[in-house]
């Protein structure tokens, strides 16, 4: 087997014997869509590189006692979401960074004045972006990561029948953003 | 089925839609799903509807992009954190050897290429399983068993760079090893004993050598 096609498993193995070319191995395949998942959660892209350089020295140091009862990348989202509700608890201030800042629309347009500017991809792209934390997690993880209803349950710690609650709402409220703005898609 | 019941269904669906698209569905939820799409004229296009969601979705992530030195500055921590002792922990000479093969410029590595394919060769010969015990002569059967040959041991700092550019300018070759302790089997080609104390000198006087040991020398006048 090669590391071009050894398995997320195998490799946590290797890491769990001390291998650290196998950490950066994971490193190299994860941190990308860890960096963005805590980056979407925290709105931060300072916290989201300090966060996933932690996610992956988690992996270096829980290795050892991964079971492999789930995906390696939903391991590491698991460990990553933790993390960033972590650090967002420890944050007394309420702060926005200027990345943040620079993703605020312009205020001195309406919603709808901006959306008339802009294609509906690019609406259905802000809407998403203006999800509430909970409902656009599991868009993202769904959509971007891939991850199944089990999975978002795991990542998130909640269950099941929760997941497809926050779906079926942040997909209603999709829908709803999208009519405001004059694209109907027939739902909800 | 009322109006009620058909919402609900249509709810139920496109709450599924995300995880049909995903290719995680499945048992009954994905036949469901797959029946809706098959039956349902207005299904085709929520599956639109959700497609544009996801690219959309995808867009909106990958416009973040992780910084570009994201790998090295977490090597650093990593190495940090683990330390000397773990890292080196049951690695083997070759795959310390390895870590310090890559570590050289990338202008010289090609030399050290040859060297250390060498090494793997012998590594899987003699070490299966990277645990070796004693001294086997690659080609044993062939001219590499009468070769004169010294035993040599380097330095555990040693480049592969410098130990390949030397071999390779003194047509000498590893042929044998390592042992356990890091031995190599040196084939060293010398027509006669004088030729071959003065190639053993020369390998010994290498800032890389850590010891040198006579093998087998050639028979002058043989």
């Amino acid at each position: 087997m090669t590391a071009a096609t050894e398995t997320d498993r195998a490799l946590v193995d290797r890491v769990a014997k001390g291998d650290r070319a196998a950490v950066r191995l994971l490193f190299m395949r994860h941190h990308a869509r860890v960096y963005r998942f805590v980056a979407r959660q925290t709105g931060s892209e300072m916290m989201a590189d300090d966060i996933a350089n932690e996610v992956f020295l988690e992996l270096w140091r829980q290795a050892p006692g991964f079971e492999g009862r789930s995906e390696v990348s939903t391991w590491l989202l698991g460990i990553a979401r933790f993390k960033a509700l972590s650090s967002l608890r420890k944050k007394k201030e309420d702060w926005i960074d200027d990345e943040a800042a620079a993703a605020v629309p312009d205020s001195a347009d309406t919603p709808e004045v901006v959306t008339m500017k802009e294609d509906k991809a690019a609406a259905l792209r802000r809407f998403v972006d203006a999800l509430p934390e909970e409902h656009r997690t599991v868009i993202d993880l769904a959509y971007y990561h891939g991850q199944s209803v089990g999975e978002i349950g795991e990542v998130l710690g909640i269950p099941v029948a929760t997941v497809k609650t926050r779906m079926f709402y942040a997909r209603k409220k999709l829908g709803e953003a999208l009519k405001a703005a004059g694209y109907d898609r027939g739902w909800p | 089925m009322s109006a009620a019941e058909k919402m609900s269904r249509r709810d139920e669906m496109e709450t599924l839609l995300p995880f049909y698209l995903n290719g995680s569905l499945e048992g009954s939820d994905l036949e469901a799903v797959e029946e809706w799409l098959a039956s349902d004229p207005a299904a085709l296009a929520a599956l639109g509807e959700a497609e544009a969601e996801f690219s959309g979705t995808t867009a909106a992530n990958e416009a973040i992009r992780p910084p570009a030195d994201a790998l090295s500055r977490f090597a650093k921590v990593l190495d940090a954190e683990a330390g000397p002792a773990r890292a080196q922990a049951g690695a083997s000479w070759l795959a310390q050897a390895w870590g310090r093969f890559m570590a050289v410029p990338v202008g010289v590595a090609w030399a050290a290429a040859a060297v250390l394919l060498a090494l793997i060769i012998v590594q899987s010969f003699v070490q299966p399983g990277g645990k070796g015990k004693d001294f086997e002569i690659a080609g044993a059967e062939g001219d590499l068993a009468k070769m004169p040959f010294a035993l040599v041991k380097f330095k555990p700092d040693a480049k592969m760079s410098d130990i390949s550019g030397f071999l390779g300018n003194n047509g000498l070759k590893i042929i044998g090893g390592p042992t356990a302790d890091g031995v190599f089997l040196l084939g060293i080609p010398a027509d006669n004993a004088a030729d071959y104390a003065k190639q053993l000198g020369l390998i010994a006087a290498q800032p890389f050598t850590e010891t040198v040991i006579e093998g087998r020398k050639p028979v002058d006048g043989g």
